[in-house]
């Protein structure tokens, strides 16, 4: 992925950018995902990625306007494959995944849909608003974090699948004392 | 949340100069405004302070902004690559000249009255300087005020005290162990882009402590690691190794072994050839069998190589990490998590080693986010109104022989499973909580952080 500076160039205005059909199916497919994710139905979320999945949350820095970049071009908090996810998944069914045990209580919120056109066929680029609200324990603060999504969703037998997501935070330093939860 | 100032000693810690030698510190420590408001002003206001790594800033004009304590400090490179440090507030009102966390700057214009400053720190440049001045302002005068800088490996410090040792007097000999973290090879070691950031309720001290050394939590922590087959090493060995400290200057590092290894195991060749170039014989003999090592700088910046790999039962890779515990007030802190890889190594070690990093460490790593759900809980409960009477269990290695033929600098023990270094840590801290701003912290007042029995049992 090329380091870049948020928000890049919009697409043009007043585009139908794919039918509407798609795109509302596209729509509760990623609606259902963040169900079965806030349910804490880990196993079922896996499968909603492709097997060549890669997932990266880059770090994000605080820079001039004019900066090359602001989310950097190499650093990552997640890099992830689907065999780095199961491992992620794994480990939090283990017993000893403290930091998960009793779990956060999370709500995934998504706004702002765009789909595009992907760059190969059965492929569409989607972005969107994303909003996580975190619970833990009895306290009463909470973790509050909001990014962006950036998408691809592949067309298969099974129905769509996540071929690729990109989670760009706004914080450059982060209010959460850890990412337990999957962004 | 807005630190106070000090309000004096708290009884707690009077009474920690008796208790520390037999094993006992008070749980309020980890967790107090006052105790916070105390270092501000004693630990980290003399303290040499983790700024940056040299690689950061690589070229001239290049920048960093970083912390002591509550002062933002500008890290800066001029033309000439010499690295300056300045305190981030402009000598006119305050204000702040320096907004981005990094970037490239020949000068800073202050935005409020427009006052600039060179990036050596000198005052450039005031606004209808003759009209409104008239010759009464001395520009030499009035530059941004300078941090002291002193450098080791590529690592860059700074002290608020202008009558500080020097940062190799600082370091007092931990250099040898450094080294293991900072050679690589005869280039070196570079960051892997810019640090992690995130903010815990967590005290920066159980942190250090931690990273001082602590694998006696390693088993139980990170036992997910242990259960999906993910160490090189057991419960049942997982506490061999060494565990050495710096008398009265706090540095501590443990090192775990694992019987059966071979020398340097999961380093890339090229690092191995590297270590040979670069580390004298006593440190080669000192760390080729290590697993892995982790230790702190007193007093908050830490170093922790360990192998890991992208999934389970593989033979993995080494990494590094650095990271600063930056005090941000009481119980809470900034993470500053690094990823240090060889110089000279290929791009493709370089990414391997970043993305094993990755998984272990850093907000989301399976490492780090159970170390935080600890750190962040012990921190709430060490604030609680029992605290200042409440003694934690600090006792293991209390009558330990150090050893006699080890070829590395400080006091050694061995296994690395122990508290000792974690006494001398404390001990340096509650020296320099001790000491008033304007007295020499004295070493020697540390107290030893063992005391051997002889062989009539006698202490
Ligand atoms: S505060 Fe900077 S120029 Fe006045
Ligand atoms: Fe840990």
């Amino acid at each position: 992925m090329e380091g870049s500076r948020q928000p890049g160039t919009p697409p043009a205005v007043g585009h139908t950018y794919v039918p509407i059909p798609i795109r509302m199916s596209i729509e509760d497919f990623l609606y259902y995902e963040a169900g079965v994710l806030d349910d804490q139905a880990y196993e079922a979320w896996l499968e909603l990625f492709t097997e060549d999945m890669r997932y990266e949350v880059p770090v994000r820095v605080t820079r001039e306007r004019n900066a090359e970049w602001d989310v950097s071009p190499t650093a990552r908090i997640i890099h992830d494959s689907k065999d780095m996810l199961r491992v992620r998944i794994s480990r939090l069914k283990t017993e000893y995944a403290w930091a998960e045990d009793p779990p956060s209580r999370t709500r995934h919120f998504l706004s702002n849909v765009q789909v595009l056109p992907g760059e190969n066929d059965g492929e569409y680029q989607v972005r969107y608003n994303l909003l996580i609200y975190r619970s833990r324990g009895e306290l009463p603060r909470y973790d509050l974090l909001s990014g962006k999504r950036r998408d691809v969703l592949r067309e298969t037998p099974d129905g769509w699948r996540i071929a690729s997501r990109e989670v760009i935070l706004d914080q450059s330093v982060l209010a959460v004392h850890n990412l337990s939860f999957f962004l | 949340m807005q630190p106070t100032n000090a309000t004096g000693v708290p009884d707690f810690l009077e009474r920690m100069r008796e208790t520390l030698p037999e094993g006992r510190v008070p749980a309020k420590i980890f967790n107090d405004p006052n105790v916070y408001a105390l270092e501000r002003e004693r630990v980290f206001s003399r303290a040499w302070a983790f700024l940056a790594h040299e690689s950061e800033i690589p070229h001239p004009g290049d920048y960093v902004l970083r912390w002591i304590t509550d002062n933002s400090v500008i890290v800066i490179r001029d033309e000439h690559g010499q690295i300056h440090a300045h305190l981030n507030r402009c000598t006119h009102r305050g204000n702040q000249v320096c907004k981005a966390e990094m970037g490239n700057a020949s000068h800073f214009r202050c935005s409020y009255h427009g006052w600039t400053f060179k990036n050596t720190g000198e005052l450039m440049g005031v606004p209808y300087y003759r009209e409104v001045y008239k010759e009464s302002l001395n520009r030499s005068e009035w530059g941004l005020r300078a941090v002291r800088v002193e450098t080791y490996a590529g690592l860059v410090f700074g002290t608020l005290d202008p009558d500080a040792e020097t940062l190799q007097e600082y370091l007092g000999g931990f250099q040898f162990y450094l080294d293991f973290f900072l050679k690589p090879g005869p280039g070196g070691t570079e960051v892997y882009g810019p640090p992690e950031r995130w903010i815990a309720d967590a005290d920066w001290k159980i942190c250090a402590e931690n990273f001082g050394g602590d694998g006696y939590h390693t088993p139980v922590t990170h036992q997910f690691g242990f259960h999906l087959g993910f160490y090189p090493s057991s419960g049942t060995t997982h506490f061999m190794g060494y565990a050495v400290h710096m008398p009265g200057r706090g540095h501590t590092i443990g090192i775990g072994h694992t019987p059966g290894l071979p020398p340097f195991s999961g380093f890339p060749q090229e690092v191995v050839d590297g270590m040979h170039a670069t580390l004298s014989p006593e440190q080669i003999a000192v760390f080729k069998d290590a697993r892995m090592a982790v230790g702190t700088v007193f007093p908050n910046l830490s170093f922790l190589t360990q192998p890991f790999s992208l999934t389970p039962k593989q033979t993995g890779v080494k990494f590094c990490t650095m990271r600063l515990w930056h005090p941000r007030g009481p119980g809470q802190i900034e993470m500053f998590s690094w990823c240090l890889v060889p110089k000279d190594a290929p791009q493709s070690v370089k990414d391997e080693l970043y993305r094993v990093y990755n998984l272990a460490f850093g907000p989301a790593g399976t490492f780090e986010q159970d170390d935080f759900e600890n750190w962040t809980n012990l921190s709430r409960q060490n604030g609680g109104s029992t605290a200042a009477d409440f003694d934690l269990a600090y006792f293991q290695g209390l009558d330990w022989e150090p050893l006699q033929d080890f070829p590395g600098p400080g006091h050694a023990f061995t296994p690395y499973v122990t508290e000792i270094g974690f006494r001398n840590l404390w001990g340096t801290w509650l020296n320099y909580m001790l000491t008033p701003v304007g007295q020499q912290v004295d070493r020697s007042r540390v107290p030893p952080a063992f005391h051997p029995v002889d062989a009539k049992g006698q202490p």
